[in-house]
């Protein structure tokens, strides 16, 4: 049994000078939701463009389902639904319609299925009225229920929150987790709102300039994201005992620069400076600090500029 | 293939576009015989010739680039190409399910004034005005295989041009143009005269006044049935080649 949805071995992708990929080595395990983050132009939608089968690799290879020849890849697509760079959508037809020939397109047998994904993207009351007059958050949610069409197992979604106002960001994002928690499916989305992504995402994937910077899990990141308090003192050595003694904890690393990160008592950094100072040492710098993934981020490709 | 070909046969019957074309020339079908005043006592084949034939003659490489335009191009346009193209069928079947469906459709169009006016005429102005049947199913015939050489020539640049505006565009210039321009390079480039003359584009014009097909001769079955469906097979492999050589944006 294959453990990963997805693979890509050293792919790449040039556009005549501009390298849109360089040698990404993905891996997106089953089951697991995929936050998939960069910049505009950081490579994300071409990634998602070679997996769809839209556009070709210029080196490397991908795997989906544990298949990689090209026939088996044509196959493998049966298994995926997708939203690539905006819904793709009939604007003549409604939303009915639409998923009626995107059903069609699937060779999907029955019609039931338009009536149950209507009403799990909420669109159930839209009745005739045309997609070219729908709301973007309906769009989306329209391209929503068709990416579901035929029951996937992996999700492709690119930006899919855009334009949805905050219920139905809410809406979306109970969804997602509740066809990842209850159906199993696995799911890749792109978004840059990483707030939303935060919440969701078990798994990221950090993509600047063509490269993977960085794959890591969600505890992974929290853990990387953990809040300190940041100390630099005249004398390390001597805070490090105080530290262990008078607080009686090893939560703590020194650092090359002498500097301190102390994960504990994070709540209470009055007392340690306090601690601190009357044991004679001169406080330098005493902070407390921590990411989330935006300030991560930030960081991760701003190390990457200054390289 | 069997899904692709329904999906694009729904997409068809929800087209807007097909269904203008079809509502305007049924009503120009229905309209224009009633302001012929000749008619009278002309032999019912000269009439479907002079009046029916010759007007459709003239529509049959234009109307249809509206529909390519639509059809084709806009699935680019509107990104629904994207979900097409990743939905797990190869490139090669894809494309020529959307061919066979839009030659379909231009089978349609095309077929709408040999067929309504030359019935509302036959109200109008009595069945003497109806060509000998087997004339008239021969040009039914024939007006279908060029169609879809038609249709596979429109498929390709739609396919290359990727938006409706300038398939359409390009499509109305290239197929205004290119009778005379093909005339032009015929009689001056010798070698290419042949070719020129039996290519779809000339031999269109005559089939308007070819014998019945009783008096056919072998060069006639080439230039008139073959060549056509060569056309729309060399053009649909060009265009399938190049729809699965084309990244999709």
């Amino acid at each position: 049994m294959n453990k990963y949805v997805l693979k890509s071995n050293r792919l790449s992708k040039k556009y005549h000078n501009n390298m849109a990929l360089n040698k990404v080595n993905v891996s997106i395990k089953k089951g697991s939701i995929y936050g998939f983050i960069g910049q505009n132009g950081a490579g994300k939608s071409t990634l998602i463009r070679v997996v769809c089968g839209l556009a070709y690799p210029t080196t490397g290879t991908i795997e989906l389902f544990g298949k990689n020849s090209e026939q088996e890849l044509i196959e493998a697509r049966k298994r995926i639904g997708t939203i690539i760079e905006g819904p793709a959508l009939y604007p003549n037809m409604t939303a009915f319609e639409n998923l009626e020939a995107h059903r069609l397109l699937k060779g999907i047998p029955g019609k039931e299925c338009i009536e149950k994904n209507l009403t799990l993207v909420g669109l159930q009351n839209t009745g005739k009225k045309k997609a070219k007059n729908f709301s973007l958050g309906m769009k989306q949610r329209l391209g929503l229920a068709i990416a579901l069409l035929g029951d996937p197992e992996f999700l492709i979604l690119d930006e899919p929150i855009n334009g949805l106002d905050p219920m139905g960001v809410v809406e979306i994002r109970e969804l997602l987790k509740k066809l990842n928690q209850e159906y199993g499916i696995t799911i890749l989305i792109s978004s840059h709102i990483l707030s939303e992504l935060h919440l969701l995402a078990t798994h990221y994937g950090i993509i600047h300039e063509g490269e993977l910077l960085e794959q890591l899990s969600a505890t992974e990141l929290n853990e990387k994201c953990q809040q300190y308090l940041h100390i630099k003192v005249d004398n390390p050595d001597k805070a490090a005992t105080v530290i262990e003694r008078r607080f009686t904890t090893q939560n703590f690393e020194v650092m090359p620069d002498g500097s301190i990160k102390l994960f504990a008592f994070v709540d209470v950094p009055g007392e340690i400076s306090k601690v601190l100072t009357n044991e004679g040492l001169v406080i330098e710098q005493f902070m407390p600090m921590g990411e989330d993934l935006e300030t991560y981020y930030t960081h991760l490709i701003g190390g990457v500029k200054r390289g | 293939m069997d899904n692709l070909l329904k999906s694009e046969w729904y997409k068809l019957r929800k087209d807007r576009s097909f269904w203008v074309l079809i509502l305007f020339l049924l009503a120009f079908a229905v309209l224009y015989p009633l302001t012929l005043q000749s008619g009278e006592g002309v032999n019912g084949n000269d009439y479907y010739r002079g009046y029916i034939l010759s007007i459709n003659n003239e529509i049959v490489r234009l109307l249809p680039a509206i529909l390519a335009g639509f059809f084709i191009a806009s699935e680019y346009s509107m990104g629904t190409m994207k979900s097409i193209a990743s939905s797990g069928n190869s490139r090669i079947r894809i494309y020529f399910a959307k061919l066979t469906v839009f030659s379909i459709g231009s089978i349609i169009i095309l077929l709408i004034l040999p067929i309504f006016m030359m019935g509302a005429s036959a109200i109008y102005k009595g069945f003497n005005a109806m060509p000998e049947w087997t004339f008239y199913l021969q040009s039914i015939g024939l007006i279908a295989i060029y169609a879809a050489a038609f249709a596979s020539i429109m498929a390709l640049f739609s396919t290359l041009l990727t938006d409706s505006g300038k398939a359409i565009g390009f499509l109305l210039l290239f197929f205004s143009l290119i009778g005379g321009l093909l005339e032009y390079l015929s009689a001056k480039v010798a070698f290419l005269e042949p070719f020129i003359t039996n290519s779809i584009f000339m031999s269109f014009e005559t089939i308007i006044t070819i014998d019945q097909i009783g008096h056919w001769n072998s060069d006639d079955v080439f230039t008139f049935v073959v060549v056509p469906l060569l056309t729309f097979l060399v053009f649909g492999f060009l265009g399938s080649f190049i729809f699965r050589k084309q990244e999709i944006k």
